[in-house]
């Protein structure tokens, strides 16, 4: 995937939007948008004298390895302005040429040696930036994508500037991804968070995840009180929000007791959810949707990383608790207090989480059927499910039934409802033979009994043999597709939430 | 839906509950406003204020920095660089004021003291609301700042060097700034210290390293707060590094700090915390090293290794460690460093070796128990194997390579310290050897036991100690060497550790006996030793060759220079001390020119330690004593004369007189019970222990405990009388006593010398007659005799008494002239024999046998000694035939020769030919008269003395 940071999958979206413009306006206007990124006023005169010099070196070959000389003379942080400066003008001029640009190894190098501070030539010291003017730095990118009115310019740059390129500036690329978005989720930079959206969906999720982390640390761990800060961001980017919790739902996957979502984190996603449900399907309904999800990269929606959390909770939860009373740290009675307190909020939190992911399944259906995905696509994969029941499965062995029995109870019935909702909403894409295999180890529950053996058949579809939904037989995609159950799909979802309004239009 | 009650407030409000100390604002505090955030960091990074362009003054700026600390994660560490200008102008004002004096020091107040007070509060909140997110970088970021500012003001006029650690830590404690680093970092520290303290040390080691010297006082201060984190923090660090940098241990040692940069600081936070908290050190590294043992992880694979580094370049820590360690080095310890050593490449472990040797060398503390550990390991002591898992061979033949290459080193140290010249041979010691000085005896101890290899090692041991600890040390060796040897193989040690002596240091024997007469002096040696060491010294005197020279001249040199002092163990009460050193005198061969001072004390010691050999009943007892007397005698004549007079007079007087079967010569006439009852033997004598008093400072007893009933705790005295001697001993005694006094009146040539048989003489008439001692040698009519009768009677009742005086007169006679000085006592015999016979009224004189015996002796007597004429010299051979009155006519003729021709030395000529003094009779006047009574009654009983006849006419 090198040099090539713009996936297939997901191109800039409005890509071809400043198509056949003319050539010197978006020069001017590239130097417009460079403004920012220059930081002495005083030079900029002389600026523009040199850099009309370096225009026309650009368009020699050598012109890469002239600037990389004049900026070898600069201070650290002057030649990582410099470079942005560079990078606006390459990307804006090669996007009047063509809608899908081609980023060759030049300006990545550039990133990598004067932003990045990964040394060229060996035993070179390398040119670390301050804090402080990484600080300025850090400034002036918010500044420069806040200024950049094209969407394409602002979001080419900064996939060139942060697409992992699986070589050791990844590290530093990371960091430094990690500090603009936190900054900008501070000081409420609405581009930089919809580029950063854009960046989760078309980046490995261990990358995400990386990000997610950082965004974590700083606004749970760091700072208390600082996750009003990130919860304002709601308002500003749901699209943001959509991918954080996406990437949040796959770093945190309850598998540890440090993987436990920090009460804070948790309450805020909670909150945002319960706001809007539809927060969750923003990404899936701003997207075009390719045939086969690519691997390794985020999912769609959270919602199978949601229910994950919703149906391992309890169970995770008592076991954190028994192991930090095994080890020995027998809690004084206040922190056990507040501490059994704070469990007591979690279990709401999460029961609150579960009923809005419930809402969410059910009013997919439409959605589905409106984007002629119904029965297609898997928005929560059959893939995801095994392991989540297996992980049910062991934890349940892993506690005593007798000690966990209602932890247990209650994690099986919220699996069989969101099993059932989710295939009945056609977001889950399996046989109930295929379910009763996976779920056969599971420990007895009455719920997820009747959910594995069907409903009682409704008499409309006797003509289908029993146990399967007709969504299986919906015609596959490019046949006439055929409203399956006119009565059961929309307006029974809404008559869930009444008086839920939408106000985030899918765009096509 | 929208109905429910809204979640409880944000879960942050509960964690800065539980987590943020009383007072903290932290979590309560409304946050910025992206807009107002924005505007901070432009404020922040232009330095204006947004609302004037006017720059913003340090405080200011200092506050923005800490509200973007608060709200904007991604500033902090902007925030936190920004805050060091802060610090940085604290301290230089503080300096500065402290420079101008105490006169403005109230001036604290300024805002910039009031925004670093803000900044430390802010910083103590966050680190308190989340120390596991805070802790480690705010940690670093303080340790890092402090080690700056020491290090840049360290030249500072007003700053105290880096030396002086006390004034360093008061200033910079003083300062308000470093204080509150100091705290800020304190509390980093102990909000880790539960979980993973890790980070916070190592920022600490790692600016330690970087500002060492100036940097010390943080971590002295943070050391002694946190002794236990510390030290065990910075022991893992240490070894982490270690492991990190390749810590072989040869390289490591060899370029010291360069491999191991953290190592020096490791050592210097440790040394300065050895003073108080050595437990605490000492249970870690120990821990340390049980904890590496058994595990195969790499780092634990090190930390031996890392250990001996450590003390490498510690003394303090060494000291520490090496007396516990021993201890702990049980056999399955040892097997396993065995088999964790034995994977090693051999160069790898001769470092290793080198090292330990090196270590082994310095350390001071458990020297002894470390080497006896190292011996025992190396050559067990019995084949037979403790209790508990058997030792390797391996770990064996490792001891064994350690000893050996220990043993070198200390040869090179030793051997090279005194080339480097006299001068300094003090100025290096060596702490091994220097911390075995006060257990010489010891090691003596254990290498007189020879055993096997052990034993080797062990003598080269104490080689290598005397040559460091000479002279003192060597004569100390020596000695015990000398005193502890109990059979002849082990009396071998000590020649042969004087001949390996002998080749570096002049020789120590002189200073070893100076040494024992110094212990014996302060009676520190037990008894049997003494003896032993006596016996010792007597057994290396002893000629090799049975008549050759001595065996150790400068032994006998030696020795003889503290005559005194030994001569006074001849009066030990111990008859085991004593005789020993009986023997070791009577080896030693004694200068030619002995002070009297030095002789007289010795012969009379050595006259007590004859009779007590006497006393002891054996016949082969009094030997040495004898040979010891005979040897005094023959250093001068006037030794001769004084052990001559000492015998004659202690034969006589006191209770040794009953060994002769005589009783006690009391002058005021006592009868012989009384006599007996002294001679009873006691345990306490006064007149022993005064002679013990003149011959050097009293040890045991104390004349004050005699009394007149007895001794306070042994009772009464005996009733005296009740020892009665067998005529078989006392003859024994009398021939022992009297070959003795022979010996000594012979000198060196054959016969009984003139000299010494005066002494004798004058010693007898001293002892038998004191007041007649100036008495004339002329014999006085007989009439006169009766102005002497009581004194006579005396005289005879003394002969009677003391059976030994008639041999002992005897032995007089036989050096003539020397007869003649006893002339008082012959005289007061004489009359004493005279007036019995004369008043006896018997039919024969069998009826007095002792008088009877008595008047043959002296009239053999007196013809002995050439002072009757043969003629009249015979007559003694009557008197057994004859009547008293008949007796009694016949001494009065002897006594009017005598009278006619005085004894007197005068009338001996020397005989050159024979060597000896001869009396011509012939000129001496006639005869005749005196021979007539005696022919008449040879006449009057010529039926029963014819055949004697022919003997008296000549």
């Amino acid at each position: 995937m090198s040099g090539v940071p713009v996936t297939p999958r997901a191109g800039p979206p409005g890509g071809a939007a400043g198509g056949g413009t003319a050539r010197p306006r978006l020069s001017r206007a590239g130097r417009r948008t460079a403004a920012p990124l220059r930081g002495g006023r005083g030079e900029r005169g002389r600026e523009r004298g040199r850099e009309r010099d370096r225009e026309r070196d650009r368009e020699r070959s050598g012109a890469m390895s002239d600037i990389r000389h004049s900026l070898l003379r600069r201070d650290a942080l002057s030649a990582a302005k410099e470079v942005l400066y560079h990078l606006d003008i390459y990307f804006s001029s090669q996007l009047q040429n063509s809608p899908l640009p081609l980023v060759d190894k030049g300006p990545t190098d550039l990133l990598e040696e004067f932003l990045f501070q990964v040394p060229k030539e060996r035993g070179a010291p390398p040119k670390r930036l301050t804090p402080l003017q990484e600080l300025q730095l850090l400034e002036i990118m918010c500044n420069y994508f806040q200024e950049q009115t094209k969407d394409s310019v602002r979001q080419v740059i900064f996939s060139s500037l942060f697409s992992p390129q699986g070589n050791k500036a990844d590290d530093s690329r990371m960091a430094l991804l990690g500090k603009l978005v936190s900054m900008a989720v501070a000081i409420c930079r609405v581009p930089v968070l919809e580029c950063a959206a854009f960046w989760l969906q078309r980046t490995p999720a261990v990358f995400c995840v990386r990000l997610a982390r950082a965004l974590v640390d700083d606004y749970c761990n760091l700072v208390p009180g600082s996750i009003q800060t990130l919860k304002q961001i709601f308002t500003a980017s749901p699209r943001f929000c959509c991918q954080f919790i996406t990437s949040v739902t796959a770093l945190y996957d309850l598998s540890s007791d440090d993987l436990i979502p920090p009460s804070d984190l948790l309450e805020l996603i909670v909150s945002w959810i319960f706001e809007d449900p539809r927060l969750i399907l923003i990404t899936f309904l701003n997207t075009p949707i390719a045939a086969n999800l690519p691997i390794g990269f985020l999912e769609l929606t959270p919602l199978t990383g949601l229910i994950r959390w919703c149906v391992k909770a309890p169970l995770a939860y008592k076991r954190k608790k028994k192991a930090s009373l095994s080890n020995g740290h027998a809690p004084n009675k206040i922190a056990k207090d507040s501490a059994s307190g704070e469990d007591r909020d979690c279990h709401q939190l999460y029961s609150k989480l579960h009923l809005s992911v419930l809402q969410v399944l059910m009013m997919l259906q439409g959605h589905l059927t409106e984007k002629n995905l119904y029965g297609r696509l898997g928005l929560v994969p059959f893939d995801h499910v095994v392991p989540l029941v297996e992980d049910i499965n062991r934890l349940s062995d892993e506690l005593n039934p007798l000690n966990a029995s209602k932890e247990i109870e209650l994690a099986l019935d919220r699996l069989a409802q969101a099993l059932q909702v989710a295939m009945a909403s056609g977001a889950l894409l399996c046989t109930r033979d295929d379910l009763r295999t996976v779920c056969s180890r599971l420990p007895h529950n009455n719920l997820l009994q009747l959910v594995i053996s069907g409903p009682v058949q409704q008499p409309t579809h006797g003509a289908l043999p029993p146990g399967f939904y007709p969504h299986i037989h919906t015609p596959p995609l490019g046949y006439p597709a055929l409203p399956a159950h006119p009565a059961h799909s929309a307006h029974s979802v809404q008559t869930f939430i009444p008086g839920m309004t939408f106000p985030y239009r899918p765009i096509r | 839906m929208r109905s429910r009650p809204r979640p409880p407030p944000p879960a942050a409000a509960d964690m800065s509950a539980l987590c943020d100390p009383p007072g903290a604002t932290g979590g309560a505090r409304v946050p910025l406003s992206a807009q107002e955030l924005s505007q901070e960091v432009k404020a922040f990074l232009s330095g204006l204020d947004p609302a004037q362009g006017t720059p913003l003054s340090p405080a200011a700026h200092a506050r923005c920095a800490l509200r973007l600390l608060r709200c904007l994660p991604p500033a902090r560490h902007a925030a936190l660089q920004h805050l060091r200008g802060l610090f940085d102008e604290q301290v230089c004002a503080h300096l500065l004021q402290r420079e101008a004096g105490a006169a403005n020091a109230a001036s604290a107040a300024s805002p910039g003291a009031e925004a670093l007070q803000e900044a430390r509060r802010a910083l103590a909140e966050l680190v308190a609301a989340n120390p596991r997110a805070w802790a480690p970088g705010v940690a670093a970021w303080a340790s890092e700042l402090m080690g700056q500012l020491s290090s840049k003001y360290a030249g500072r006029p007003g700053v105290p060097p880096a030396a002086s650690l006390n004034e360093l830590l008061q200033l910079w404690m003083a300062c308000p700034a470093t204080r509150a680093l100091l705290d800020i970092y304190s509390q980093c520290l102990a909000a880790m210290a539960g979980s993973c303290p890790d980070a916070c040390v190592d920022a600490l080691l790692d600016t330690s390293v970087q500002h060492s010297p100036h940097f010390d006082w943080v971590v002295a201060h943070v050391g002694s707060s946190f002794p236990a984190t510390i030290i065990s923090r910075v022991l893992s660090c240490g070894l982490k590094d270690f492991c990190a940098h390749g810590g072989g241990g040869g390289e490591a040692a060899a370029l010291g700090d360069k491999r191991a940069p953290k190592m020096a600081s490791v050592v210097g936070i440790l040394g300065h915390l050895a003073s108080r908290h050595a437990g605490s050190i000492k249970q870690e590294l120990l821990r340390m090293f049980h904890e590496s043992l058994g595990s195969s992880r790499e780092h634990h694979k090190a930390t031996v290794p890392f250990l001996l580094q450590l003390a490498l370049l510690s003394p303090a820590l060494l000291a520490t460690v090496s007396a516990e360690l021993v201890d702990a080095l049980q056999p399955p310890v040892l097997n396993q460093l065995h088999q964790h050593f034995s994977a090693l490449p051999r160069d790898e472990l001769e470092a290793t070796a080198g090292v330990a040797v090196h270590l082994l060398c310095h350390a001071s503390a458990g020297a002894l128990r470390t080497l006896r550990f190292l011996l025992a390991t190396a050559a067990p002591a019995s084949v037979i194997a403790a209790p508990g898992p058997a030792l390797r061979e391996g770990v064996r033949e490792a001891c064994e390579r350690l000893l050996q290459l220990l043993l070198l080193h200390l040869q090179k140290l030793v051997h090279g310290r005194g080339a480097a010249g006299p001068a300094e041979a003090g100025a290096r010691p060596v702490p091994f050897l220097e911390a075995l000085r006060p257990h010489v005896r010891e090691l003596c101890q254990d290498a007189l036991r020879l055993e096997r290899r052990r034993g080797l090692w062990q003598q080269q041991l104490l080689a290598l100690l005397a040559v460091h600890s000479a002279p003192h040390g060597a004569a100390e060796a020596l000695f015990f060497l000398l005193a502890l040897a109990r059979t002849p193989e082990e009396l071998a040690l000590a020649p042969q550790l004087r001949a390996g002596l002998r080749a570096v240091l002049p020789d120590p024997l002189p200073a070893a006996v100076a040494a024992a007469v110094a212990q014996i002096h302060a009676g520190r040696l037990p008894e049997p030793q003494l003896a032993q060491l006596l016996r010792n010294l007597a057994l290396l005197l002893q000629p090799r060759e049975p008549d050759g020279e001595p065996g150790e001249p400068a032994l006998g040199a030696a020795l003889a220079r503290h005559l005194p002092d030994l001569a006074q163990l001849l009066l030990h009460p111990r008859a085991e001390v004593a005789e020993a050193a009986c023997r070791l005198l009577a080896a030693c061969p004694l200068p030619r020119a002995l002070p009297p001072a030095h002789l007289l004390p010795a012969v009379r010691a050595a006259v007590r330690r004859f009779f007590a050999g006497l006393r002891q009943g054996d016949a082969a007892a009094p030997a040495p004593g004898a040979r010891l007397l005979a040897r005094l005698s023959a250093v001068s004549p006037a030794a001769a004369k004084a052990v001559l007079a000492q015998l004659v007079e202690a034969a006589l007087g006191g209770r040794d007189a009953e060994l002769f079967g005589g009783g006690d010569a009391e002058p005021d006439g006592r009868d012989g019970t009384a006599a007996a009852s002294t001679a009873a033997p006691t345990a306490a004598s006064l007149l022993d222990d005064n002679r013990r008093l003149t011959a050097g400072p009293n040890a045991a007893g104390g004349v004050w405990s005699v009394f007149h009933a007895g001794v306070i705790g042994r009772g009464p005295k005996p009733a005296g009388g009740t020892a009665r001697r067998s005529a078989e001993e006392l003859s024994r005694n009398t021939q022992a006593f009297l070959s003795l006094v022979l010996r000594c009146c012979r000198g060196t040539g054959p016969a009984v010398g003139a000299e010494a048989a005066k002494a004798v003489a004058a010693a007898l008439v001293e002892a038998v007659c004191p007041e007649a001692a100036g008495a004339e040698l002329a014999w006085p009519p007989e009439e006169l005799a009766r102005a002497t009768v009581e004194r006579d009677l005396r005289i005879l009742r003394r002969f009677r008494r003391h059976p030994l005086l008639f041999p002992l007169l005897r032995l007089v006679a036989g050096g003539r002239p020397a007869l003649c000085y006893c002339s008082v006592l012959l005289r007061g015999l004489l009359a004493g024999l005279v007036a019995h016979w004369d008043a006896c009224r018997a039919g024969s004189t069998a009826a007095s046998p002792w008088h009877l015996r008595a008047s043959c002796a002296l009239v053999a007597l007196l013809a002995e000694g050439s002072l009757l004429p043969p003629v009249l010299g015979n007559m003694h051979e009557l008197f057994p035939e004859l009547a008293p009155f008949e007796v009694h006519l016949l001494l009065l003729s002897v006594w009017g020769y005598l009278r006619d021709n005085s004894p007197l030395p005068q009338k001996f000529t020397f005989q050159p030919r024979l060597g000896a003094f001869r009396r011509d009779f012939g000129r001496d006047a006639d005869l005749g008269k005196h021979l007539a009574v005696l022919h008449s009654v040879l006449h009057r009983n010529i039926h029963r003395l014819g055949r004697l006849a022919a003997r008296f006419y000549p």
